[in-house]
């Protein structure tokens, strides 16, 4: 199997296929909160809507800017807690 | 760092950093301040949507420069900014409707919007497919209408700035307003660092009242919660953005670079302040209205809803003006356009700082103006 530990490439947003490499530019680029993380990347705004990302991008907050992993803020989860459909929420 | 420049914007949305843009690109040392992170207030919570259909010429003639500006954004910021001429179709299910709309589109062919035209229902379907044309008269089309993503819009024109050698200051909250010999001379921050310049601008959307209130200026914005949602992306269906102005409609498009559908539509009756919490209510009504007008969409999953603020003033047009406090502008109450009016707006009101104008570029956008007139589509 790839030794996926030290790359780059390791996908970190499964649902928008973003990378480490990416997360970092952006960490790079300015962003200091997983909110910003996620509008300039896209990580989290996909299909399960952060659910393994989120602890991934604050994890890398935390190793590049020295945050307490204690005092970060994650994103704002938003309903509905799993996608579903038009016809399901109109029938509701 | 240097705490003096030559303009101090306040507001990290998409209208101070058009305008931060156009500024810095003249040659202006600007510093952009932000409450929270670019495009954490309003700008960031719309849907996209750009259109040139509106009924006043000044609207008309902003839009058509905007969306020059979108089309060339990919170039001028050297990043995709996913512009897409996906088109607005306004549905008419009524007699009166159908008029206020032809006669609309007479007034925007006379302002050089050439490609609006009348559809009837038949063409409409063609032109939206899947659109159910039960009661429908036809509507209001325009092809050169669109969509960008506008994350990507502030975060281009954030980053020219900077390049342009600006300074932008996130997570910093202007708390009070500097003058000295009856005119602005800077910015006090929450954490009580001043910042001085001799042109400050108000493009706090909003938040633009309480910032005028800082110097005893009124402007008259009211925030007003709009909700929204997205869902996952499907196969794009080439559907321009639907607009059903009936209560019980809504607008939504559907997103060419990723597939995902946005919508939203204005609560009847509205809900002022601040708010941006989500409701049930929304996320039930919303689909429901969109399925009234594309039943196919029915298993396409929703995948989150949030909440924004218009911007609102009493007569549905922005303001962009000077104050009466000397080097003090604002440009602000954009009414739920100020993604689509940003570009056009901060090339106007950078020239209007520039060549240091008395009387408003725009008149019917004035600060002073009488604000009885109504923009019909809002």
């Amino acid at each position: 199997m790839k030794n996926m530990a030290n790359n780059k490439d390791k996908i970190i947003c499964r649902c928008e296929d973003i990378t480490e490499a990416e997360i970092l530019a952006a960490i790079e680029q300015g962003a200091q909160t997983a909110d910003e993380v996620k509008r300039l990347t896209r990580a989290g705004m996909g299909h399960c809507q952060g659910r393994t990302c989120r602890r991934l991008v604050n994890q890398a907050l935390s190793r590049k800017l020295g945050q307490n992993p204690d005092e970060q803020r994650t994103v704002t989860q938003r309903s509905p807690l799993q996608p579903l459909s038009l016809r399901t929420l109109a029938d509701s | 760092m240097d705490k003096k420049s030559d303009i101090i914007i306040i507001g990290g949305g998409i209208i101070g950093t058009a305008i931060g843009y156009h500024l810095a690109k003249a040659g202006y040392k600007v510093r952009l301040i932000e409450k929270g992170y670019l495009c954490s207030g309003s700008t960031g919570r719309c849907i996209g949507g750009i259109r040139q259909q509106f009924t006043s010429e000044g609207s008309i003639k902003l839009m058509l420069e905007s969306v020059d500006h979108f089309r060339n954004m990919q170039a001028e910021l050297g990043a995709d900014v996913y512009w897409h001429s996906g088109g607005y179709l306004f549905l008419a299910h009524s007699p009166e409707k159908k008029q206020a709309f032809m006669d609309n589109i007479a007034v925007q062919r006379s302002c050089g919007l050439k490609d609006v035209r009348w559809v009837d229902a038949y063409e409409a379907r063609q032109v939206a497919p899947g659109l159910d044309t039960e009661g429908l008269l036809g509507g209001a089309y325009c092809p050169s209408d669109g969509q960008a993503y506008p994350f990507a819009v502030v975060n281009g024109y954030a980053e020219r700035i900077k390049s342009l050698g600006g300074i932008v200051n996130t997570f910093t909250e202007v708390n009070g307003l500097l003058q000295n010999g009856g005119r602005i001379s800077g910015v006090r921050t929450s954490a009580g660092t001043e910042y001085h310049a001799d042109i400050v601008i108000n493009a706090a959307g909003p938040w633009a009242k309480d910032i005028g209130r800082l110097a005893d200026i009124e402007v008259p914005v009211e925030p007003e919660r709009h909700e929204a949602l997205i869902t996952e992306g499907v196969d794009y269906l080439n559907i321009p953005m639907l607009v059903d102005y009936r209560t019980d409609g809504g607008y939504f498009q559907q997103f060419r670079h990723n597939g995902q559908f946005i919508g939203c539509y204005s609560p009847v009756p509205n809900i002022p302040g601040h708010s941006t919490d989500s409701t049930y209510e929304f996320l039930h009504d919303m689909p429901k209205r969109m399925l009234k007008l594309v039943p196919a969409l029915a298993p396409v999953k929703v995948i989150r809803q949030w909440a924004g603020s218009y911007e609102n003033t009493p007569d549905g047009n922005p303001i962009l003006d000077r104050t009466p406090l000397e080097g003090f502008y604002v440009v602000a109450g954009m009414c739920g356009h100020g993604f689509m009016l940003g570009p056009a707006i901060g090339r106007v009101a950078a020239d209007f700082i520039k060549a240091g104008s008395r009387s408003a570029p725009i008149p019917e956008f004035s600060l002073e103006r009488d604000y009885s007139h109504q923009e019909a589509m809002k």
